[in-house]
């Protein structure tokens, strides 16, 4: 491991291996898309965009590896990558691999019943690895305005990919996914550029900068009138893509009718990578205003959010908007830790993060095989799914479990971590309210996930066009699954490998 | 360029901007508000130039260059081809009538000068204090935005938001740097072409662009 | 020049404005019709027209419906009065004048405002339908116009510091760049909407019509014979002209007097009339090319005149 580290540094002090580092994990998955752009959605093709995920891992493992201590990868002035930097790498390249891996099953599923052609396949072929390559880019840029233009772009790259299906409903779902999240990422460009004004007039010079550590460096010289202005359309705009209250709406359509490993990655790492956003902005926001302010406008969004998602979950019909509806809720849940910010809530958020991306990764990737082999996505339209499919009702139960908090999966960890952090912060009332709410998340996915895997085998009730049962799994569909869960299982017991480069990076993102 | 003419124009051509999204809130025809749209782009495009004298930059000139030909010809074309394909020449009754959204737009504009005085108290100039324009262009967008129906008047009321956040990056900050610029204008451009796309699909599976028949996922 | 002499000079303006509106509003009147006469193709009946129809009214009886109470008798009388007050103080032939501080902006509105009022009293008086219904569409329209022009003069005013009308004639004339600043364009817009509505002419209202389902004005004065009818009809006249002479000369005064000598004070007159016959023939113009809207579209036309007030009133602040 030392080794490793000091192999690392010694390379990043020289340049190259920096530069190898940052751009790889941009540059191998936009190879894997031009690959589909020429041939086609093949066998090949598919792994290609495996192994591109795989890279970004990597690359994050190597970020990860070189930036604990605290130091910076920069290449060119234009990508920087410290520790919170490779967290968030990390998060990209885990859900990456379990998304890209379960969708060679998922798409070739789908050739073969027909749901899409030879053009819907490429186009995924194409679309996904450019998604990663905007999220990638989005973490790794210096520059606060190329940060929101690679979000924007997440928003075109999947526009079509949630229309994938096609139909009234798709074009339904786009629209309002496009539209929605459009206007609100164009609020943030608003604060942006108010950023950019008061950062011009801050005493960096006349051109001012957007640039994160330079703003960070002078952020306490900028125009508090600006910044109050500023920040509530940063939180409000990056909230729209972290499907955060008021500007939720658009979040349980698109990932309900997003093909399964895309809502994986859109829920396990694009809401992750707005949050990430506000939390770089949070590190600003707080230095130029006062902390009450910050918290406080950040707290009615967290907990109206994790409210919301609460009072919808309870009468959910359809099992993946019940996820979607969980997105929202793990979303305010990070955003409470926002809210409070300290190193010890930035580490918890950040494993929470990881967390839900993985355990988002396996239950979307599941409940595509789920809608594959019931032909229903209606919760009361699948009953008895562990006596029929063992294994996928298996992972889908511990993926549940895992996303409701249970132990050993690392959510538990982050969530309790989570809790002291805000009581520490004095903000017991919060967590007393989150808890209520949790609560009543509990209870409802709960119920709902049990009539799906235990409810006696409804066969009359099931509607005649029901495709017969797969007699089971496919091992290919099955393994990124399972994988996915032990490395939640093990994250939740042996925090380890992390723990040096969490601490690092809350150091970077929390204030006290 | 003297103090005063500079002044003048400048006030000219905000103006200007704020009448054009003042005046797409009032028309119903889509072609007559695709016009303004035009007229808007080219006003952008000479405040751009505008600063370009002003700060004698030869950068903000490639910028205004930029923007009149984004604005002012390609997207304006794109909607007009939305506009030919879909037969639909006017705005359904909107959600808000002319009336009151006219009044409504007098209350927004009001609201956008609330909303500017810190941005202007931080750096008082004949330039900055022109702020509230851009806030205001930018409300009506999302005023627009919330109570029109018709899929093109959506993508209007992104378009009309855009200008105005843009008109406020030129006069606060005489533009974003040109790497952000250029990243934005390439998002807005392909935003626009999805969109496009999307109300071709609409009218293929609805039949027409009217939102009221996005109804089908509820909870 | 002395003191008393400023003053005989400002009366002799004041008495030259006055005979100039009241002479020339039926002319404007009928320049107006006759270019639209020609326009469609039609002889028309001359610009003197209205003078003879006024002669013609003046000499036959005032015949006053059953059960109208004094409202209906005096209504002409305040609309004339009120007009001719107006006439007298607005800054039209020279920005001097012996009654200074009442051409305030507040007190010209009221005074129109006034005259508005009356009328529609009147018409409701009369307890006919048509009266009634007149009165409430006018009372309606002029909810509308009435703040329309507080506010666009009120953008005019805010940058010269004061509301009387002839300190911002004479600020325009002073810095002339102003008139195309953003404030006082928008203004010109509002003012010229609610001229329109206010003067009754299309599309808010047909000033020809007598069809009951669209008229405004000529509802109300239905009921009117006679002296009271040929009142009503040159206090009109007056209205339109003084609306337009203030347009004129808040946007552009050049011409107007700034002292009171006698030869500034006939050019001004000159280029007064001019200014007049010129924006009477474009108003006709105009006319003969929109159709008059539905009237539960005209709050539509004023609300967009409204917002242009406002919005010149906050760029007059704004920008400045």
């Amino acid at each position: 491991m030392m080794a490793i580290s000091e192999m690392v540094h010694a390379a990043a002090a020289s340049g190259p291996a920096a530069t190898a580092v940052l751009l790889a994990p941009m540059l191998a998955p936009l190879v894997a898309a031009s690959a589909a752009v020429l041939v086609g959605w093949r066998r090949a093709v598919s792994w290609s965009a495996v192994a591109a995920s795989v890279v970004i891992l990597v690359s994050g493992v190597l970020a990860a590896v070189a930036t604990a201590d605290g130091s910076v990868l920069t290449v060119g002035g234009t990508l920087r990558a410290d520790a919170l930097t490779a967290v968030m790498l990390l998060v990209i390249g885990v859900v990456a691999v379990i998304a890209t891996w379960s969708g060679v099953s998922y798409i070739d599923q789908e050739l073969a019943a027909g749901h899409t052609d030879g053009r819907g396949a490429r186009r995924y072929g194409v679309l996904v690895p450019m998604f990663l390559t905007a999220m990638v880019l989005a973490v790794l840029a210096s520059n606060l305005g190329v940060m929101w233009a690679a979000i924007e772009a997440t928003t075109i790259v999947t526009a079509f990919l949630v229309g994938h299906r096609g139909g009234r409903q798709a074009v339904e779902a786009t629209w309002k996914y496009v539209m929605i999240c459009s206007v609100g990422i164009a609020l943030a460009y608003l604060g942006t550029v108010l950023v950019y004004y008061a950062s011009q007039h801050a005493g960096i010079g006349e051109q001012g900068s957007l640039d994160w550590s330079v703003l960070v460096a002078n952020a306490d010289q900028l125009d508090p009138g600006v910044m109050r202005v500023a920040v509530p359309l940063l939180v409000l705009g990056f909230g729209t893509k972290a499907g955060l209250m008021p500007m939720h709406s658009w979040l349980p359509d698109a990932h309900s009718q997003a093909p399964a490993p895309v809502s994986a990655l859109m829920s396990g790492v694009l809401l992750s990578v707005a949050v990430y956003a506000l939390l770089r902005y949070r590190v600003v926001a707080v230095a130029a205003l006062d902390l009450q302010f910050v918290r406080s406008l950040i707290l009615v969004v967290a907990l109206a959010s994790v409210a919301l998602a609460a009072s919808m979950l309870l009468a959910q019909r359809d099992y993946k908007r019940l996820l979607a509806y969980s997105s929202i809720e793990h979303m305010g849940l990070v955003m409470i830790g926002v809210a409070v910010g300290t190193p010890l809530a930035v580490t918890a958020l950040l494993l929470h993060i990881l967390g839900h991306g993985l355990a988002k990764a396996v239950l979307f990737c599941a409940s595509g095989q789920i809608l594959a082999s019931e032909g229903t996505t209606q919760i009361s339209g699948v009953r008895g799914l562990l006596a029929r499919q063992p294994v996928l009702a298996g992972t889908f139960a511990l993926g549940v479990a895992a996303l409701l908090g249970l132990p050993p999966f690392s959510i538990f960890v982050s969530e309790l971590a989570l809790a002291r952090a805000a009581a520490d912060a004095g903000l017991a009332w919060a967590v007393a309210v989150a808890l209520v709410l949790l609560l009543v998340v509990f209870v409802a996915v709960a119920g709902h996930t049990a009539g799906m895997l235990f409810g006696g085998d409804a066969a009359g009730q099931r509607p005649p066009h029901t495709p017969p049962h797969t007699p089971s799994l496919p091992r290919v569909a099955a393994a990124p699954l399972v994988t996915g869960l032990i490395a939640l299982a093990v994250l939740g017991v042996v925090a380890w490998p992390l723990e040096q480069l969490l601490d690092a990076a809350s150091a970077i993102a929390g204030t006290s | 360029m003297t103090d005063t003419g500079y002044v003048q124009i400048l006030d000219l051509v905000c103006g200007g901007i704020l009448l054009t999204a003042v005046l797409m809130l009032w028309r119903r025809e889509l072609a007559a508000i695709v016009r303004l749209l035009v007229v808007q782009g080219v006003l952008l495009a000479l405040l751009a130039a505008l600063m370009g004298v002003r700060e004698s930059s030869t950068e903000l000139f490639v910028v205004a260059a930029g923007v009149l030909v984004l604005k002012a010809i390609v997207l304006p074309a794109v909607l007009r081809r939305v506009l030919r394909d879909s037969g639909e020449a006017r705005e359904a009754e909107p959600l808000v009538n002319v009336t009151a959204s006219l009044l409504a737009a007098a209350l927004l504009t009001l609201l956008a000068y609330g909303l500017s005085r810190p941005l202007v108290a931080l750096a008082p100039s004949p330039t900055t204090r022109a702020l509230p324009v851009g806030l205001a262009v930018v409300l009506l967008g999302f005023f627009v935005l919330v109570t029109r129906r018709r899929a093109l008047s959506q993508v209007v009321g992104f378009l009309l938001l855009d200008n105005g956040i843009t008109a406020t990056a030129f006069l606060a900050t005489a533009g974003v740097p040109l790497v952000v610029e250029l990243g934005v204008s390439l998002d807005v451009l392909l935003v626009v072409l999805v969109m496009q796309v999307l109300a071709a699909r609409m009218r293929l599976s609805f039949g027409r662009t009217d939102l009221d028949g996005l109804r089908e996922l509820r909870d | 020049m002395t003191a008393s002499g400023l003053t005989a000079g400002a009366l002799a303006a004041t008495a030259g404005q006055l005979a100039l509106v009241v002479g020339g509003a039926p002319l404007l009147v009928g320049l107006m019709r006759q270019v639209r006469a020609r326009l469609e193709g039609r002889a028309g009946a001359g610009v003197g027209q209205p003078w003879r129809d006024l002669r013609k009214l003046l000499g036959k009886e005032a015949i006053r419906p059953d059960g109208s109470s004094w409202v209906f008798t005096m209504a002409p009388l305040l609309l004339l009065a009120s007009t001719l007050v107006i006439t007298a103080v607005a800054p039209f032939l020279s920005t001097v004048s012996p009654v200074e501080g009442v051409a305030d902006l507040f007190a010209v509105v009221s005074l129109l405002m006034l005259g508005t009022v009356a009328l529609a009293l009147a018409g409701l008086d009369t307890g006919t339908a048509f009266g009634g219904m007149g009165a409430s569409r006018a009372v309606t329209v002029a909810a509308l116009a009435e703040p329309t022009i507080l506010l666009a003069v009120f953008a005019l005013s805010a940058r010269v510091g004061s509301s009387n009308l002839a300190d911002i004639v004479e600020s325009t004339l002073t810095t002339p760049a102003q008139v195309l600043s953003p404030a006082s364009l928008l203004a010109a817009v509002a003012f010229a909407v609610v001229i329109i509505a206010e003067a009754g002419r299309l599309p808010v209202d047909n000033p020809a019509t007598h069809l009951e389902l669209t008229m405004i004005h000529e509802a109300m004065v239905l009921e009117y014979a006679g002296r009271d009818l040929a009142m009503i009809e040159l206090a009109s006249a007056m209205r339109l002209t003084v609306l337009l002479g203030l347009g004129a000369n808040l946007f552009m005064p050049w011409g107007i007097a700034t002292t009171v000598a006698p030869l500034p004070l006939l050019g001004a007159a000159v280029v007064f009339a001019v200014k007049l016959g010129v924006l009477g023939a474009g108003l006709a113009v105009f006319e003969v090319f929109v159709a008059k809207w539905r009237l539960f579209r005209v709050p539509e036309l004023l609300a967009g005149s409204f917002l242009f007030g406002l919005l010149a009133v906050s760029a007059s602040f704004f920008l400045a």
